[in-house]
Order: structure tokens, then sequence, then C-alpha cells
């Protein structure tokens, strides 16, 4: 485990210390009660970190899911009777299912929309709730309900029920850090910050976003069950804003990242108001100002202020073998406009296995308009994209980057704060999805190798310079295992020596059966890497040939320097 | 019918009033304040106070009172709960804003308690009886003030040299930061700006609806919505969708029930962002980086 999750983890324990002296000290019922609603809490904020701290969307909508979760347990207790091996279960498939049937319209939505929708999608439940009287009981709620009868057995009140809600939560805790833990933590942490560089990492950001919301159901779902087991009443309260806020201001000031973060918030904030008891009816102004102060102060939370990112450790696992070569690339007549202005005109080219094709050509002549189109960041207009066998022309750049197309871009698209390691582990996570973590970071650590940049391998990407940046890039590409590589200037930035080194590494990658397309302006460079050279000018072809024949032509040296008179 | 137009244009009118603050600071921060609401129970609240003062004064007078404070509210709010997240992504201005809308929630309830309150009448009673409705003096003036500050906003952003530097800081930050606009005072002037707005609403608003400290959350959705509709980032599509959902809500209230109408406007929304996820009449707010 990192380090910065046990200082957390540390502190959790103090924190679940003092509330436990405090709730054996009451030495009332009320004691364990309150144990056992931090617990509900801890698994609503659990579940609350999948879209809001993984996913990094605001929903507004998670006390509503815990909200749907104590409704279902309370009918289905009081009306039929039945016992919570049903009820649970159905406490959380309720919210999940409206979850995922809500997904596929509010997750496309930019921030503040899906702020929104979450939000009217929470008031629609808390209407209904209160003008469904038959069912729900209307404003009042429905009483009464049994305590936790599980197979027959009975989970008496009091401690018993306490210490069974937290065996939930550590069991939540579990999962949590099994689903979203190692590679798709980082997986998560790419497409929060670069979107770019998640799609170019293989990494689908609409399925990322759909499991970490409907997760956040689920968990909300059995939070909520617990909670009408705990309090024994339910009413509209529970879907109220004022259960929202609790949630937000939980998961804020205990920290969204981390999973210490998410029982440090639940825990402090309602032993915070047992504490301070004399100040009871303040209690949401408190939350309201601890709520400020930490997202101006500590926008990471609690657990965010105690400790570094682990540095990355070398693994000693067996990398996976890596994935036979699948083939070239086939452009057929891409044309693609943006406005009036004609980016690609009908650009038909090949690119077979072990070749290197450098692609020059003056600005705005379409180079990266290309590169973009082949691999899935634009759409064409006309022409087709195919790779082995297959048409790819519709796919989006994550599907693309998997089957085995990888790029890099002419602006390094890293995130800074991650370290190289890492960022070469994410791709490799998401083309070898079924392989453990360990062999996933051997992977990286071979792919680092094969760039020369192994020992950089835990300094943060932010804190290369240039030219090394773009060497993970290319490491990143390589843990796509791809059969084409298109490398957008790759040679900028480094120095003779540099784009020697790189050259010599591009041609063993050839030599293995990757087909490579080099877009650059550095003549000397493709000279003697491309086996063949083309100039694109104004959107078309206008030469091929090597790169020596490529240099005297008169139609490239008319679209670099202009025709004389 | 007539009455129900009326009544639903007067609210609509202070529905406006909510939605161009919102659209005011959301074109200058690109980010959503979560709070206007609460501003509007914070002004409607400010009238009462003002009106236990100075008892038997008009509602009217009380407006220049209630503006000022408001404003002054608007500044506190821009200086503890988004300059020092300025350079933040815009959720953070987002959660700082719910958080202080939740301190303005509570420390009004510490102060005034949790019972309704009702503000003075603007103008006093009185009215003439139509054809089938009555256009008493409450609801004209509701219309009046608010026809008025709207107008005067929109003088104030499209006549005046300041208004030109809160347009360009609007649409494009650092362009007018380099044209040597004072930026940050630009932003801070209009938190001032859709306080006092939403304080007048309040003013407006706490008579005939009365104010409790949590109707503001209500309102920011309604704001939120109207702004949605009308396009996000303009203006007259705030003040026009803040109209339409006013009539919708009157009237389907007055033919079903209140309940129905709310459902129905909340489905109205998710339908408009599922489909136009640009607004009914396109998106005029400035993307932030």
């Amino acid at each position: 485990m990192e380090r910065a999750s046990l200082r957390g983890m540390g502190l959790f324990g103090i924190l679940a210390g003092a509330l436990l002296s405090w709730a054996i000290w009451d030495g009332s019922p009320y004691g364990p009660r309150v144990v056992a609603t931090a617990g509900t809490y801890a698994l609503l904020i659990l579940g609350y970190h999948f879209i809001f701290g993984q996913a990094g969307a605001l929903s507004l909508a998670q006390g509503t899911f815990f909200g749907l979760g104590a409704y279902v347990t309370a009918v289905c207790a009081t009306r039929w009777g039945l016992g919570f091996e049903i009820t649970f279960p159905l406490a959380i498939l309720l919210p999940s299912a409206v979850a995922m049937l809500v997904a596929g319209s509010v997750l496309r939505l930019a921030s503040h929309y899906f702020a929104l929708a979450t939000l009217g999608i929470a008031q629609v439940a808390l209407l209904i709730a209160t003008s469904w009287q038959d069912v729900t009981g209307g404003a009042t709620g429905l009483s009464g309900l049994p305590g936790i009868v599980l197979f027959g057995m009975a989970v008496p009140r009091g401690w018993p029920l306490a210490a069974f809600v937290w065996g939930l939560v550590g069991l939540g805790v579990l999962l949590a850090d099994r689903i979203a833990g190692g590679v798709r933590r980082l997986a998560y942490e790419t497409l929060r910050e670069d979107p770019n560089a998640a799609a170019a990492s293989g990494i689908g950001g609409a399925r990322l976003r759909f499991l970490a919301f409907a997760l956040s159901a689920a968990y909300g779902g059995a939070a909520g069950a617990l909670h009408a087991h705990t309090v024994r009443v339910v009413s509209a309260q529970v879907l109220d804003f004022g259960m929202m806020i609790t949630c937000l201001a939980m998961a804020v000031i205990g920290g969204r990242k981390r999973i210490a973060g998410a029982l440090i918030g639940a825990t402090l904030l309602v032993l915070l108001p047992e504490g301070l008891r004399f100040l009871a009816d303040y209690s949401m102004l408190i939350y309201g100002v601890a709520l400020l102060v930490t997202i101006v102060a500590a926008p990471d939370g609690i657990a965010g202020l105690l400790g570094e990112r682990a540095p990355a450790f070398l693994p000693q696992a067996a990398p996976p073998p890596p994935k036979p070569a699948k083939g070239g690339l086939d452009l057929r007549d891409i044309s693609k406009r943006f406005g009036g202005v004609i980016a690609l005109d009908g650009v038909t080219l090949g690119l077979r296995p072990g070749e290197i094709l450098g692609l020059i050509g003056p600005n705005g002549s379409g180079k990266t308009t290309l590169v973009n189109i082949a691999t899935g960041f634009e759409r064409a207009d006309r022409g087709k994209v195919g790779f082995a066998g297959e048409t790819l022309s519709s796919r989006p750049p994550d599907d693309i980057a998997r089957r085995g197309i990888a790029r890099t871009f002419q602006t390094p698209a890293l995130v800074p704060g991650m370290n190289v390691l890492d960022t070469v582990a994410v791709a490799g996570g998401s083309s070898h999805p079924e392989i453990h973590h360990s062999r996933i970071l051997a992977r990286a650590a071979e792919c680092l190798e094969r760039m020369g940049i192994g020992t950089v391998a835990a300094t943060s990407c932010g804190d290369l310079p240039p030219g090394a940046q773009r060497s993970v890039e290319i490491a990143r590409a390589l843990a796509l295992d791809p059969s084409v590589l298109l490398l957008d200037e790759p040679a900028a930035g480094l120095n003779e020596t540099e784009q020697s080194e790189l050259g010599a590494r591009l041609r063993v990658l050839a030599a293995r059966g990757l087909a490579i397309l080099v877009v650059e302006h550095n003549m000397p460079f493709l000279l003697g890497l491309a086996d063949r050279v083309i100039c694109l000018d104004r959107g078309r072809i206008i030469a091929e040939g090597t790169a020596a024949a490529i240099q005297e032509d008169p139609k490239v040296i008319a679209a670099y320097f202009g025709t004389e008179p | 019918m007539a009455q129900l137009l009326l009544n639903g244009l007067a609210l609509g009118a202070a529905y406006a009033l909510v939605a161009l603050g919102f659209v005011l600071v959301l074109n200058a921060t690109g980010a959503v304040n979560f709070a206007q609401g609460d501003m509007v129970v914070a002004g409607g609240y400010a009238a009462v106070a003002f009106a236990g003062l100075l008892p038997d004064m008009p509602g009217i007078l009380l407006l220049p009172l209630v503006l000022a404070l408001m404003a002054g509210l608007g500044l506190l709010f821009s200086a503890l709960a988004y300059f020092p997240l300025k350079r933040r992504p815009p959720t953070a201005v987002f959660i700082s804003t719910i958080a202080g809308g939740i301190i303005l929630q509570n420390g009004i309830t510490a102060l005034f308690g949790s019972a309704p309150r009702s503000a003075p009448l603007l103008l006093g009673e009185g009215g003439f009886q139509g054809q089938g409705f009555l256009a008493d003096r409450q609801t004209l003036a509701i219309l009046g003030v608010a026809a008025l500050l709207i107008l005067g906003q929109h003088f104030l952003l499209s006549r005046t040299q300041l208004g030109r530097q809160l347009r360009a800081t609007a649409q494009d930050r650092d362009m007018a930061q380099a044209l040597g606009v004072p930026v940050n005072r630009m932003i801070a002037l209009t938190f001032a700006l859709g306080a006092a707005l939403a304080g007048a609403a309040g003013l407006l608003l706490a008579n005939r609806f009365f104010v409790t400290p949590t109707s503001g959350g209500d309102l920011m959705l309604k704001a939120y919505i109207a702004v949605a509709i009308g396009g996000w980032g303009s203006l007259p599509g705030a003040v026009l969708g803040a109209l339409l959902i006013a009539l919708f809500e009157v009237l389907i209230a007055g033919w079903i029930s209140y309940t129905v109408a709310s459902v129905a406007l909340y489905g109205a929304l998710l339908v408009i962002l599922f489909l136009r996820p640009q607004g009914l009449l396109g998106e005029a707010a400035q993307r932030r980086a």
C-alpha cells in the first residue's frame, strides 16, 4: 500500500478510536447508533468517490441514490416483510439501474450541465417521494422498520448493528480498491487531467465514467439501506438537498481522491457535531464554513494533505509477451474540411509493416489532421481508414489505440503530476486489461528501457525537458503493443546526438515489424531514417520518393519556398 | 386566465432578476454561482430587517437600501468564495459557492429563525378591477420595478464606459486584461451587481410569497433552468427563459397542481439538456481553458 494511504488510514484509525471512545463513554443506545451512522456515510462517500473523485464529475444525485436505497428498503421491509437478503440487493440494484438508465444522456454533458441535470433528477425524485403517498408515506414517510434479519438471523440493534455496518464498509473498501485502485486509478487520473492523453493511452472515457456513475449509485443505495435500518424511519429528508450537501462536504473535506479520505470525511463530520453539541443548531453552518475553507486551502482534502504521491517502484514480475503485429495502415481518399478551409483533399497512402514513412509539408498542409483522422481524434468527411483488413473510420480514438494504432502529439499530452512509469503503465493496462498490476508495471518499465528513459521512471512528467517528454509519449505508445506508430514531430527539441539515438531506436522498432509514420520538418533527421517520404501541400500529396529525391523535387521546393517568378 | 398571465408575468419578472445576476457572474467568471438563490433570500430578509428598523415605510423606499447592502454582500462573497479559487477549475468555484450558499442560508436561520417572514408591500394596498382579473398595485409595482432594473442593467452594460469594461471582461478576460481593463475589479463589481439584482428580487417576492431561509435552492434552480433554456450566457435569453418558466409554472399550477408543475419543469429541463445541450437559443458563455 502507498505511503500516503498508510498515513490516511492512520488518521482514520485515530478518528475512529475517538468516535468509539466517545460512544462507549456516552453509554446510551445513542452511542452505537452514531457509530453505525458514521459507517453508512463512509459507504456513501466511498461510492461518491467513484464519480466525483475518480471520474471528476460533480454529481448532485449521490444523496438521491442514498434516498432511493433507503426507500426501497423501507417499502420492502414494512409492506412485504422481506428479509435483508432480498431488500439489500434490491436497494443496490434500483439506484444502479436508475444511474445506468440516465447515464447515457447525462454523462455526455459538460461539467455545469452534468451538475444541473443530476440536480434535476434529484428534485424529481424528491417530488415523487413526497407526492406518491400510497407507497412512500408522503412527507411523514415510513416508520417502524424492523431490524436487519439476514436469512432468519436477526442482527440486534446497538453494537452488533454498528459492527455489521462497519463490516460492510470494510468490504466496500476492498471492492473499491480492486475496482478503482492500481492501474485503474491512474487511468481515471489521466482521464480527469487530459482527455487526449487518455484516448492516446487507449482509455475509453465513456466506459470509465459509466462504470463510475453506476458504482457510485450502487454504493449509495447500499448506504441508504443501512441508514434505513439504523434510523428505522425513512422520510423525504433522505432525498433532501441537505443530504447531498452533507455528502459533498464529507467527500471534499476528507479528500475525494483516496479511499482513506472517504473514511476520514465521514467519521470526522459525524464526530464533530457530537463533540460540539453546544453548537448543535449551527452544524450546517459549520459544514458550510468547513467546506469553503477546505476547497480554498486544501483542494484534495485532509487525505491530500497527508503525503506526496508514492514513488514508482520498479517491478520484479515478468512482463506479458508482446502481441504480434497485425498489419499496416491503409488510408484511402481521405478528405476533411474545417469551415471554408480544405485541410485534406483526397489523400491516399499506405504504410507497410516494417516501413518508416516520412511525412513532410509546410505548416497547415494537413499533416497533423491526417494523423488525427488515422487515430480517430477527428472524423474524416470522406474516405476510409483501413487497418489489418478492417475499416476503422468511425471508431473512437481509444478503441483505435487499443487495436494497435498508437500515436504521439506535437505538443506532448501528459499528466504533469504523474510519474513516467505510471504514465506508460496506464496504456499497458488498457491494452492488457486482464493482466495483474505488477506485470503491467514490468511491461511499462520495459518500454521505458526501449526508449532509453528507464532512469527517469520515478520523475513526474511535468519536470522533464521537452525531448524526454516526447520519449515518454513514444514509450506510452509502445505499451499499447501497436502495429502502427504515428509520431508527430518526434525530433523537435532534440540535439543532434539525441536525434541520432532516437533514429536508431525507431529503426529497431521497424525491424521488429512496426509500421512507423514520422511527421517531421527536419530533413537531415529523415534522410537517414525514412524508407520513403511523402510531401503534403494544402491537403494534397504533391510528391513521393526517397528522402534524397524529395529534397531535390522542384514541387517540394516550391511548396516550401514558393516558386521563382 | 388573464389573472394567471399577469401573476405569471410578475413572478417571471422577479425570476428574471435572479437569472440576470446568475448570467452576469457566469459570463464574467465562467463559473456557476450556486448561491444566487440564497442571495435572493438574503435580499428578502434584508427588506424584512429594514422594515423593522424603519416601520411604515413603503417597500419601494427600502429598495435602494437593499440594493446597497446586497452589493456589499456580493463583494464580500466574491472575496471569500471566488477570488481565492480563480485559477482553479470551475468545479472548485461551483463547490465554494455551494458552501457560500449553505453559510448564507444557515446564517439567516441563526439570525431570523426559520419561520416564514414577509416584507412590506411596495406601494401599499389597492389596484383596479379589470374584466375577470384584479391588477393589484403590488403586482404592477413588481412588474414596474423589475422592468426598470432590467432596463437599467441593460443601459449600464450597453451605454456606459463601465459597462463596456464589464462586457470586455466577460467576453475575453485575458484580452481585456491586456487592454488595460482592471479585470479583477470588474469581476468583483459583477458579483456586486448580481447580488444586488438578486436582492431586489428578494424584496419583490418577499411580500406575496414570504421568505424562508431554505427557499433559496428552489430559486437558484429556477434561475439555472432559465439560463439553460435561454442559452447559456445570453442576457436576453435569461430574461426570456425566466418569463417562460414562470408562466409555465403558474399556468400548470393553476390548472393541475404545483407539484405537477415542478415535475414537468424539471422534466422539461432534462429533455432540453439531452436534446440541445447548448440551450434553446445557443450558447454564449466564454469557455475556460
